[in-house]
């Protein structure tokens, strides 16, 4: 994504490089091998969900990589008089920071983050993906999702981090649960009528400024439990992850480093979603470069896109299940240990 | 002080303001899912009306108008780069402007996000085409206004269309024509160039941009659940229906040439 200052000669010498049999890259990996994926979850405690993720860190060197922390935050949002949708809705960010692109101007940085957001936003906030568990009072009150990513260091494949992270913190996010409140006005004294004199005439029928009736209905909620973490975010088995195909006919490689990234003219951002009972549907897919491509070369893309993609999920989803494990299952246990 | 964007160059209107909504839209004649396409088949795109040399202080201008949609091209260039450094190859700088009338609800003035995805997918969608290797230093400006929009997708693809007539009217070299299409998918059906109410309908889009001259493709935006099968049929559909766009535009030039000379 942004532009590492890469010479004429260094461009020909990646891609020779790449195209040689057999195919080398400059830290010996092959050519659909990722970089050592680091996650956990639970990092921001204030928000919902949340993780952070890191792509490529080397051990002794002591740091590095891709580094990625996203968050999901919910809101609470007035569906007749604010900007909420009955049914909530989803809103996701991403957030550049000047630290992980030292050579980029303030412009240049803000247009990054924008296209990192919508991205993210066009994916993720899509209809068919949409929680189903976000309303708190019907066409009054509903949960608004944030989910916000900063990207705290780049060095290269920052789009299948973004994912990766945004899946686990939408897998941590935990909803609140509510309880619809409705309000009862006393019953009305009955006074006895015409018995006494000078007794007032009291109109039996409901006048038009009665605003007990209004309040009748469920206006507001509570929340039951103040340790009641919640229930989990409706649908996490639906978010998509993403794999990135660096083109270059007729190889194709994943997980670049901005060098690489910088050598190959042509990109393709897969991301798919693998729901355990359906087979696995296209969520989104870009083209970027400024090269073209053919039909027929772009369904095999595809197609070996999906694979890569499935094998990311799956290690995705243990690592995400293993995470659950340690931090709620394993700190019980801890937690009885002690009393 | 009024809490809301006060704007001081423009007349304000009132801070909230509602679409009106109106009687006659009947349940029984609503589309359900289901239902066949109302008004023309699954495959057919809509009619397109397509002219260059709209503008004449531009070097390049094209105007598309395709049923509610209508989009207006200027094209700049190729002119001196404002930058310093060295560029080897052409920049190609599009930008688009949505006319505060043209979606149901109004748009601000000022510079929006959503135009910048916009211009992105349609740079994006020409980029391959253009010859820029020919024109260091230089820079191509291409300005889109989009003046009324029925769908996204197909503002999209139109404004691919326009930008691309504009260019060759412009006289730029490029390696083709560049048309697009969108497509969606709506139920078990696949249909070509979806207005809004159909995009909203659908549970996935694509569009696809691409010369047909040389059967390459250019850009893919691809949003929304699909299985690859649907999107790989998608894509195909829309190339199939692109080389008809192709001669479209390769005959509104023909005849702005005619008229010329």
């Amino acid at each position: 994504m942004a532009a590492t200052l890469l010479s004429k000669s260094e461009r020909a010498y990646i891609q020779s490089s790449l195209k040689a049999t057999p195919p080398l890259r400059a830290d010996g990996r092959g050519l659909l091998d990722f970089r050592t994926v680091l996650l956990e979850t639970g990092v921001a405690p204030l928000a919902n969900g949340s993780a952070r993720l890191n792509i490529g860190k080397m051990a002794r060197e002591g740091g590095g990589g891709t580094e990625i922390v996203a968050a999901a935050k919910l809101e609470v949002e007035d569906v007749e008089s604010g900007d909420g949708v009955d049914g909530g809705r989803v809103a996701c960010s991403v957030t550049c920071s000047p630290a992980a692109y030292p050579h980029l101007s303030s412009n240049a940085l803000d247009e990054l983050q924008h296209d990192l957001s919508v991205i993210l936003q066009q994916t993720i906030g899509h209809p068919s993906l949409h929680p189903r568990n976000l309303t708190i009072i019907p066409r009054k009150k509903s949960w608004l999702l944030n989910l916000d990513a900063v990207v705290l260091a780049d060095a290269g494949n920052v789009v299948d981090a973004l994912f990766m992270a945004a899946r686990a913190a939408l897998w941590d996010a935990k909803v609140p649960r509510t309880r619809a409140v409705q309000y009862r006005a006393p019953e009305a004294l009955k006074s006895a009528k015409n018995d006494v004199p000078g007794a007032m005439d009291v109109d039996e029928g409901t006048s038009g400024f009665d605003t007990r009736d209004m309040a009748r209905t469920a206006a507001d909620f509570e929340l039951p439990d103040y340790w009641d973490e919640g229930e989990t975010l409706d649908g996490r088995e639906k978010w998509p992850v993403c794999v990135t195909l660096n083109l270059l006919p007729p190889r194709h490689f994943l997980d670049a480093t901005p060098a690489e990234e910088a050598s190959v003219p042509q990109r393709l951002h897969l991301m798919f979603s693998f729901v355990p009972s359906a087979p696995p549907t296209l969520q989104a897919m870009r083209l970027l470069g400024s090269e073209e491509l053919d039909l027929k070369d772009l369904k095999e893309s595809i197609a070996f896109g999906e694979q890569y993609a499935k094998e990311l999920f799956t290690a995705l989803e243990t690592k995400l299940r293993e995470e659950d494990n340690r931090r709620n299952i394993k700190a019980r246990d801890r937690f009885a240990l002690m009393r | 002080m009024a809490q809301s964007n006060f704007d001081r160059r423009r007349i304000n209107g009132p801070e909230e303001s509602f679409q009106p909504t109106f009687e006659d839209d009947d349940d029984e004649t609503r589309w359900k899912p289901g239902n066949p396409r109302r008004g023309r088949g699954a495959r057919d795109i809509r009619p397109i009306f397509l002219t260059a040399g709209l503008i004449n202080q531009a070097n390049g201008s094209a105007y598309i108008e395709t049923e509610k949609t209508k989009i207006a091209c200027a094209v700049y260039g190729p002119r001196q780069s404002k930058s310093t450094t060295y560029n080897e190859k052409g920049r190609l700088n599009v930008e688009v402007k949505f006319s505060p009338f043209s979606c149901t609800r109004r748009r601000v003035p000022i510079r929006d996000a959503e135009d910048r995805s916009v211009a992105v997918q349609i740079q994006q969608a020409l980029v391959p085409a253009v010859r820029l290797e020919l024109l260091p230093k230089s820079t191509i400006d291409i300005f889109i206004t989009i003046i009324e929009n029925d769908g996204i997708e197909g503002c999209i693809a139109a404004g691919s269309v326009a930008a691309s007539a504009a260019l060759a009217d412009a006289g730029i070299e490029m390696l083709g024509l560049v048309a697009s299409c969108s497509a969606a998918v709506v139920g078990k059906e696949i249909w070509l160039d979806p207005t809004e109410e159909e995009g909203k309908a659908s549970s996935g889009t694509l569009i696809l941009a691409g010369m047909p001259a040389l059967g390459t493709i250019t850009s893919v935006w691809q949003s929304g659940s699909m299985t690859p099968a649907d999107g790989i049929k998608c894509m195909e559909a829309c190339q199939e229906r692109y080389t008809d766009i192709h001669a479209v535009i390769a005959q509104s030039l023909l005849e702005n040439a005619q008229n010329n000379t």
